[in-house]
């Protein structure tokens, strides 16, 4: 068992984090108050980016997997870095997705803030996003 | 001895060879046979949607999510060139959006709420389908209910000209009214 987990501790699964500037990013099509833009990056960009803040536990076998899988999920659902590359239809979907998950509230993962506590959204915080999303899904075309 | 055993081996990979080819013609032949003729395109797609509409309607998850399963299907093999000019454009508009939503749906045995909601967008993409040319022989309609989702309302399209509630289900199935008809 002990060397097993010794093992597997070489077997590393490869790291989310593109270094490159994100040209696709929500934030170049849609205004993003800075107020959202910090929600956004410190509740959700660790699963829904190409970018994320690697915690020391993700670095140790078998969290390391678990961690990656979390990710790989998260951004097939939704990534705000590559979120001008969907649809005008798509986009909208997305954002009334972020708004029924946050109401919810589904999003984020309890699994997730239980370790990351600063990730955790206040009642006002929920508000701003639902008041964003609202904004945002109004304001795109033929909705 | 040896020889005859490969001989045997060879005889029996042999026979196997041939009737795979058969079973891989008879798959050819089915496949043809089963390519609908003078068919709309888009009616798997429909059926598909309306089958989920109907599970919807009777508060049904599983039914539901199989439905979406059906859908995605639907979706992925559709005839694309049997779509005229203007379908084949609201179909690659609607497309990825519509196969998401039904995804979801299909994934989401045992929350018929989240199933609702992306019914929702959903029938707004069909929609978009829907109402460019209706399917031949079939009269399919546009429903509104204004009280799902705290007064926001939510659109359907049904076959048939009573109302059968997919977001209130049993509790108020027959709430909403007709706002279109596709001829």
């Amino acid at each position: 068992m002990l060397f097993v987990l010794a093992v597997i501790q070489f077997i590393q699964p490869d790291r989310n984090q593109s270094g490159q500037a994100a040209i696709l990013d929500i934030s170049r099509i849609y205004p993003v108050p800075e107020s959202v833009q910090g929600i956004l990056r410190e509740s959700c960009y660790d699963c829904h980016s190409d970018n994320t803040r690697y915690p020391w536990y993700s670095f140790s076998q078998p969290a390391a997997w678990w961690v990656s899988s979390h990710i790989r999920k998260g951004k097939s659902e939704l990534n705000f870095n590559q979120f001008g590359s969907y649809s005008a239809r798509r986009q909208r979907s997305k954002l009334k997705s972020i708004a029924s998950s946050i109401k919810d509230p589904t999003m984020p993962l309890p699994s997730y803030t239980l370790i990351h506590r600063n990730a955790l959204l206040s009642a006002k915080d929920r508000q701003l996003i639902l008041q964003w999303t609202a904004k945002m899904i109004s304001r795109s075309p033929n909705k | 001895m040896a020889a005859s055993i490969l001989w045997l081996a060879a005889c029996t990979s042999g026979k196997k060879t041939t009737s795979a080819a058969k079973a891989s013609d008879s798959a050819l032949t089915s496949v043809v046979v089963a390519k609908p003729i003078g068919k709309a395109p888009t009616e798997a797609l429909i059926n598909a949607y309306l089958q989920l509409k109907n599970a919807l309607t009777k508060d049904n998850d599983n039914e539901a999510a199989e439905a979406g399963k059906s859908l995605v299907l639907a979706i992925t093999i559709i005839d694309k060139n049997a779509l005229n000019a203007e379908q084949s454009k609201a179909f690659s508009d609607i497309a990825d959006d519509a196969k998401e939503h039904a995804e979801h749906i299909s994934a989401s045995e045992g929350n018929i709420n989240h199933q609702r909601e992306h019914f929702e967008t959903l029938s707004q993409d069909i929609y978009e389908l829907v109402k460019i040319e209706s399917t031949p022989g079939r009269k399919l309609y546009f429903d509104h209910c204004p009280m799902y989702n705290q007064g926001k309302g939510g659109n359907w399209i049904s076959e048939t000209k009573d109302i059968h509630n997919p977001y209130l289900g049993k509790a108020m199935p027959d709430c909403g009214r007709m706002i279109e008809e596709f001829n």
